[in-house]
């Protein structure tokens, strides 16, 4: 009696919290999309709100010049409707008429002007350097024409422009300042931030935006985006249906999601690649085994990355030979010698080198434990004590620059660009990421990063994956998935850019 | 008692400041603080911009003093992500985390003194049994398995209450239980084990004796002498509460003191962390001191020793 009493209670205090916590997001009734997310942007400044989440938000609110559509990589007209090159330097831009920004003013060569000039300087603190630095000068030519100028030819240009460069109102940033312009932003993309506090943040469409751009115009209303660290409590939600939409879903949790009748899950490729970066340049040691080509070939050897990917990455996940993604231009996955799982070959080139007895090194990793151990115990199969630390990425990636650890096994997305210079641009060019300093690879790059002739490009790079595979320098492994759930009845294209473009997903 | 207090001060001072050291050499040896700014996929170009804008090349002993020079200014720094002042920051965060402790502490109190006293009353009864199993279970099970086990059962399950987030006091109420059931053990424990000591005392038998009544005994002589150490430790629990608990608030998604922490460390927002450090550190000190100054004015015998 008492205890049935005591039940009836707290299902009286339960309803009356619940009646407190107010009607749950109502999804497609109102033609809103709750969204789940693991970080806080720091603020909606694109130049400076650079990691995922924040790029994600970048699009929504802001546009850029261009757009670069995700299915068929072509580049579309945005805010500029022409483009066209005037020389190795020079790019122009005819800009759309009769965009206005979310408060009302309009769009013009003014904005793109002082937007770009202000970033591509240094001291403006741009986060990512490697997508303003290029920049010379910005020129308008009349209202409605813009030049970019590089410093020099600089073939990834379009790519910058259409991926990392938003476009701000020139006289609302500069009367608010940059610091609450990032607070308040306002922008001529598709959504607008409405408000929110701590913990949560509203879109709404944006009336006015424009048509014909790549984005197309929003079907979804309102975005009710609230940031929930907690994996484990993300996926609750999306199973309790207060939110509709997560990613960055494990993938063994993808699969029991999917089989749930009220939520879709699934893997998306992404053009992020894994990799075993080997210290080859003896950063970390000297004397590393590393240094030898025959140890770099035996560990190439030594890993069944077929068996990685059809275990431990899943979806569709795909093993790589190139030190690249094979979508991106100048990816010239012929030009690569790929290296079968063959441990016996391995021990004998092990033995070649002066290894017989196999020897122990230092090996790094984040994001995935099941697969650094995967690769850990291929090598300990053919002799190689690897000891393996799984730290967060910051510290995983600080560690490989630093020259801290024989191996890495790491990840790359490439900043979302289609093109090597992203990619192999960045980890073999004598930066800190190259393991490898390898001049004649590094003298490759070079020359490829500085004329804009596509052929004399694609050649360079087409000799430089050869080097990098014929030397081993890597091991390349996969691609990586990404595991996205969402409530059955959201049309949703996961893309491989890792870049959810919400303006163009629908209720049914 | 004043002679107590000042020298109970001084001591805080030196902790913190000793604490402010540790925290500033640690977070600089861990992480290069420019990665941890410029984010995973930074350039040479990137860090290097970082470092000068930052200051981070410039040797660590003068890092330290402009930061201490800021704290003796009442400025905390500004925030490397997001570029707002940490004060405000934290200061944004402290209410949903003193709400928090408020409810987590009160739980563990309304659940801890009726039982430890019960318990105390009929040692090894099936209802001390049942209360050590409790605490037992309360203390082991650890808080991120706890809370989503809770969160099955009430948010998906019965659908009785919200599961993440903030903004209403029922969001409050799942993550109140799941901190104050950690707290709640070792509460209990500690009156059990003082009533048992207090009622077995001679005083209590001539109050007996005296043929005082049940109610009297309990509350008014015996839990007054069986309290003191659980106001030291509860103001112990409830500083780590109000410190913010990483995994709690975390998991339930509350804006609050741990939450901001642990965004910071993965971002290596220094000057947030080391603001954050400085806080908890002064939250433990000063009620630390507050149960002492309790505890000596519930027993005077405290009060005549200093």
């Amino acid at each position: 009696m008492t205890l049935l009493h005591k039940f009836k209670t707290t299902s009286a205090v339960a309803a009356l919290f619940s009646l407190c916590a107010g009607a749950a997001f109502a999804g497609p009734s109102d033609n809103s999309l709750t969204i789940g997310l693991g970080e806080e942007p720091p603020g909606f400044d694109g130049y400076i709100s650079t990691a995922r989440d924040g790029v994600m938000m970048t699009r929504h609110l802001f546009d850029m010049l261009v757009y670069r559509n995700p299915e068929t990589f072509d580049y579309e007209p945005l805010l500029a409707t022409e483009w066209t090159r005037i020389d190795d330097l020079t790019w122009e831009f005819k800009l759309r008429e009769g965009v206005t920004f979310h408060d009302g003013s309009a769009f013009d060569a003014d904005d793109v002007v002082w937007t770009l000039n202000t970033y591509a300087d240094p001291e403006t603190g741009a986060r990512s350097q490697a997508s303003v630095s290029w920049i010379d000068r910005i020129e308008a030519v009349d209202p409605m024409t813009v030049r970019v100028v590089s410093k020099t030819p600089f073939p990834a240009a379009m790519e910058f422009i259409a991926g990392s460069l938003p476009i701000y109102p020139s006289d609302y940033a500069q009367e608010v300042g940059l610091q609450a312009f990032s607070q308040a932003p306002i922008g001529t993309g598709p959504y607008m931030l409405e408000g929110g506090d701590s913990g949560q943040f509203t879109l709404k469409a944006f009336g006015d935006y424009y048509e014909g751009g790549g984005k197309g115009t929003p079907s979804i209303e309102t975005l009710n985006v609230r940031i929930i660290p907690d994996t484990a409590t993300r996926i609750a939600e999306v199973i309790g249906g207060n939110v509709e939409w997560i990613w960055n879903v494990p993938e063994d949790q993808v699969s029991q999601l999917d089989t749930l009748p009220t939520v879709t899950a699934e893997q998306g490729s992404t053009m992020r690649i894994a990799m075993v970066a080997m210290d080859a340049a003896g950063r970390a040691n000297p004397d590393t085994p590393m240094a030898d080509i025959k140890v770099r070939q035996a560990i190439n050897h030594a890993i069944d990355r077929d068996a990685i990917v059809a275990n431990l990455v899943g979806g569709d996940g795909e093993v790589i030979n190139v030190p690249c993604y094979p979508m991106q231009f100048g990816c010239d996955t012929a030009a690569a010698v790929s290296y079968d799982y063959d441990p016996e070959k391995a021990q004998a080139l092990l033995a070649d080198a002066g290894y017989a007895d196999g020897f122990s090194i230092k090996m790094l990793s984040y994001r995935d434990r099941a697969r650094a151990e995967a690769v850990q115990s291929y090598l300990a199969a053919v002799g190689i004590e690897a000891e393996l630390e799984v730290v967060q990425a910051r510290a995983s990636f600080s560690a490989w620059r630093e020259g801290g650890v024989d191996l890495w096994y790491g990840d790359w997305g490439s900043f979302s660009i289609a093109d090597v210079s992203a990619s192999m641009g960045n980890f073999f060019n004598g930066s800190t990421n190259d393991g490898a300093r390898d001049q004649a690879v590094m003298d490759l790059i070079a020359q490829a990063d500085a004329t804009v002739d596509e052929d004399a490009r694609k050649a360079a790079y087409s000799e430089a994956i050869k080097e990098i595979t014929e030397r081993a320098y890597w091991v390349p492994m996969h691609t990586i998935v990404m595991g996205y759930a969402y409530t059955t009845g959201l049309n949703f294209t996961p893309n491989v850019d890792e870049l959810p473009r919400f303006f163009l997903a629908s209720w049914e | 008692m004043l002679r107590l207090f000042i020298s109970r001060c001084a001591l805080a001072l030196f902790v913190v400041f000793a604490i402010s050291i540790i925290c500033f050499l640690l977070s600089h040896v861990a992480v290069d603080p420019a990665s941890g700014v410029a984010g995973d996929s930074a350039t040479d170009a990137d860090l290097e911009a970082i470092r000068l804008q930052y200051g981070f090349d410039r040797p660590l002993i003068l890092q330290y003093g402009d930061y201490v020079a800021g704290v003796m200014r009442g400025d905390l720094g500004t925030s490397y992500l997001s570029g707002e002042p940490v004060s405000a920051l934290i200061a944004e965060r402290i209410p949903a985390t003193a709400l928090l402790a408020c409810l987590s502490i009160a739980f563990a109190l309304a659940l801890a003194v009726p039982l430890g006293v019960l318990a105390a009353l009929r040692p090894n009864s099936w209802l001390d049994r049942g209360a050590l199993t409790l605490a037992v279970v309360g203390q082991a099970v650890p808080n991120f398995w706890a809370g989503l086990l809770l969160i099955l059962l009430f948010g998906i399950k019965l659908q009785w209450l919200p599961i993440s987030g903030s903004s209403t006091l029922a969001h409050f109420v799942l993550p109140a239980i799941t901190l104050g059931s950690f707290a709640m053990p070792a509460l209990m424990r500690l009156i059990r084990a003082g009533m048992i000591e207090v009622l077995e005392a001679d005083y209590i038998r001539t109050a007996r004796a005296m043929g005082l009544s049940q109610r009297a005994i309990l509350f008014k002589y015996a839990l007054r002498n069986a309290v003191l150490p659980v106001i030291s430790l509860t103001a112990v629990q409830f500083g780590f509460m109000l410190g913010g608990s990483i995994i709690v608030e975390s998991v339930f998604a509350i804006q609050g003191i741990g939450y901001l922490a642990w965004q910071s460390m993965s971002r290596s927002d220094m000057p947030v962390i080391q603001a954050i450090v400085l806080f908890i550190s002064l939250v433990y000190i000063v009620l630390t001191l507050l149960a002492d100054l309790l505890n000596a004015a519930l027993d005077p015998r405290i009060r005549e020793k200093s």
